[in-house]
């Protein structure tokens, strides 16, 4: 029975992990996109000038 | 030489600068908020939690598995009253439009985010409760079938041409919308392999207090983490269609 | 009926009962679908009354998507879009023309098919087989009502005829899930079909009813 919990806590474990590794990779590629938004902005205004 | 920025002298400017300073720390301090619940929530999902008579450990899925379910629902209701907004106002108002339309990616990508989370967590449960990854039972296959649909919204926004884009794109969230209730009206019509719904369902269901508690504490920390998702990419989309606005002015003034 | 409605009817039939190109390429298409399933599955007994539903549903399904790409080609060619624009008469007249005509062609294959279909599957319906003219029809209604939608919806797109497939497998699944169900329970004599049968009549009448509401919209978006 022990066994048995020990593999039920590793499956929830990997839960967690798979819940914030697709969270928080969404949060860094949400990252990406606003560096990349600032970026095209800079350079617009830098242009502009 | 008295500093321009004197109240008295200017004071709708000051009070701009005020107002912005003011909800920048509003959203620092719901930054922080959101993190504590998350933690708090973990907490009370791992720790103070008991296993559940049955089921063990795993059964610890309630504490992140349905709130990004219903994170993910109300996101897609989002997408909706974005697509609709959208449609309703690009003929008189096309400013509040182009909010509209920021407020439907938003929540078409932010919720495919937590939906994939529950497609992912909920076989791992499935495998350790059940014995299988997954089933096709009313439940799970109209879960997948929403995620299909706001995967097939986000690529008629990538594939559709210029403008129209954000019309088609609105229109398609309505259709994929009306899947939504047919999602949850499943788990109460059809005999199914899913839990039989925790709350409002038949006389035997409902939370014991010791799960209720944290629970909620979760349901409540994964909504303010959403929340915030949804806001940062609502900042992001809105910058995305200043850049684009400007870049189109560009474009025509130098040709004039 | 409507006039409009009824004068692009008309032009739809008369324009492809000159050549019956898209009709045959479907019908064709469908039976190469059956047989192909065959080969892959080799229906047998009981076994070929569990899979017959869901293998003329899909067979249906690839069959009008060949012909839904094509529905609006010629509307493209000529400009009828803008014309359209001009006219009074409401787009989702236009819409549901080519919806029954669509689901006309498409209902003929069915009939042209089903013959076919129990004999390669040697089926013996164990339930009410009067039911499946009625599942039938209420299936490839679904399909067609929202294959004209969507078809319209890519006409500008890049990717146009993929981008169709994409929208409308997804949000033709529960329909699908009904036909294949409704379907196989009557054939197998095991359990009711009626639910089934209501979800799709549900299904095509919300959807029907949207899709007629929001044509002008894609049709003529800017």
């Amino acid at each position: 029975m022990d066994q048995a919990a020990v593999i039920d806590h590793q499956y929830v474990i990997a839960a967690y992990t798979v819940t914030w590794v697709l969270q928080l990779g969404y949060l860094a590629w949400l990252g990406f996109k606003w560096r990349a938004e600032k970026r095209a902005a800079e350079r617009r205004t830098r242009v502009a000038r | 030489m008295r500093p321009r920025t004197k109240p008295e002298l200017f004071p709708a400017q000051c009070a701009g600068i005020e107002s912005a300073e003011m909800k920048k720390a509003a959203i620092s301090l719901y930054v922080v908020v959101t993190i504590a619940l998350m933690v708090w929530g973990f907490y009370q999902a791992m720790y103070v939690a008991p296993s559940d008579a049955m089921q063990g450990e795993i059964s610890r899925i309630i504490y992140y598995h349905v709130p990004n379910a219903s994170v993910a629902f109300v996101f897609f209701a989002v997408n909706l009253i974005g697509s609709i907004g959208f449609l309703a106002a690009r003929r008189n108002n096309p400013d509040r439009a182009q909010l509209f339309d920021a407020w439907a990616l938003s929540g078409a990508e932010v919720g495919l985010i937590f939906c994939t989370v529950v497609l992912t967590t909920g076989p791992l449960w499935g495998r350790r409760a059940w014995g299988i990854w997954w089933t096709w039972d009313p439940r799970l296959t109209t879960t997948l079938v929403l995620w299909l649909i706001y995967v097939s919204y986000l690529l008629l926004r990538r594939f559709a041409a210029g403008t129209q884009m954000q019309t088609l794109a609105a229109v398609l969230g309505i259709f994929g919308a009306l899947d939504v209730p047919i999602v949850y009206m499943s788990n109460r019509w059809w005999r199914t392999q899913h839990p039989a719904p925790v709350f409002g369902g038949a006389p035997g269901s409902g939370m014991a207090a010791s799960m209720l508690h944290p629970f909620l504490w979760n349901m409540l920390a994964w909504f303010c983490w959403g929340v915030l998702v949804l806001g940062l990419r609502y900042r992001v989309e809105r910058k995305h269609q200043e850049n684009a606005a400007e870049e189109a002015r560009e474009a025509l003034e130098s040709r004039a | 009926m409507p006039r409009a409605l009824w004068t692009h009817l008309v032009k739809d039939l008369r324009i492809e009962l000159r050549t019956l190109d898209a009709f045959v390429s479907m019908l064709f298409f469908s039976l190469l679908v059956v047989v192909l399933f065959s080969i892959a599955f080799d229906p047998h007994g009981d076994f070929s009354r569990e899979i017959a539903g869901g293998v003329l549903s899909v067979a249906t399904m690839f069959a009008s998507v060949s012909a839904l790409n094509q529905a609006w080609s010629r509307e493209i060619r000529h400009q009828v879009m803008d014309a359209q624009r001009m006219t009074p008469a409401p787009g989702a007249e236009l819409y549901l023309a080519k919806v029954i005509a669509n689901f006309l062609f498409v209902s003929v294959v069915q009939i042209i098919l089903a013959p076919l279909f129990l004999i390669f599957y040697n089926l013996h319906i164990q339930g009410q087989g009067w039911l499946l003219a009625l599942v039938l029809p209420l299936g490839t209604w679904a399909l067609v009502a929202n294959g004209v939608f969507f078809a319209a919806l890519s006409i500008r797109s890049r990717n146009r005829e993929l981008l169709l497939s994409l929208i409308l497998f997804p949000i033709f699944i529960p329909a699908l899930l009904a036909m294949v169900r409704a379907t196989t329970n009557i054939l197998t004599g095991e359990s009711d079909p009626i639910l089934w049968m209501k979800l799709l009549l549900g299904y095509d009448i919300i959807f029907t009813t949207v899709s007629l509401l929001l044509f002008d919209v894609i049709f003529h978006a800017e």
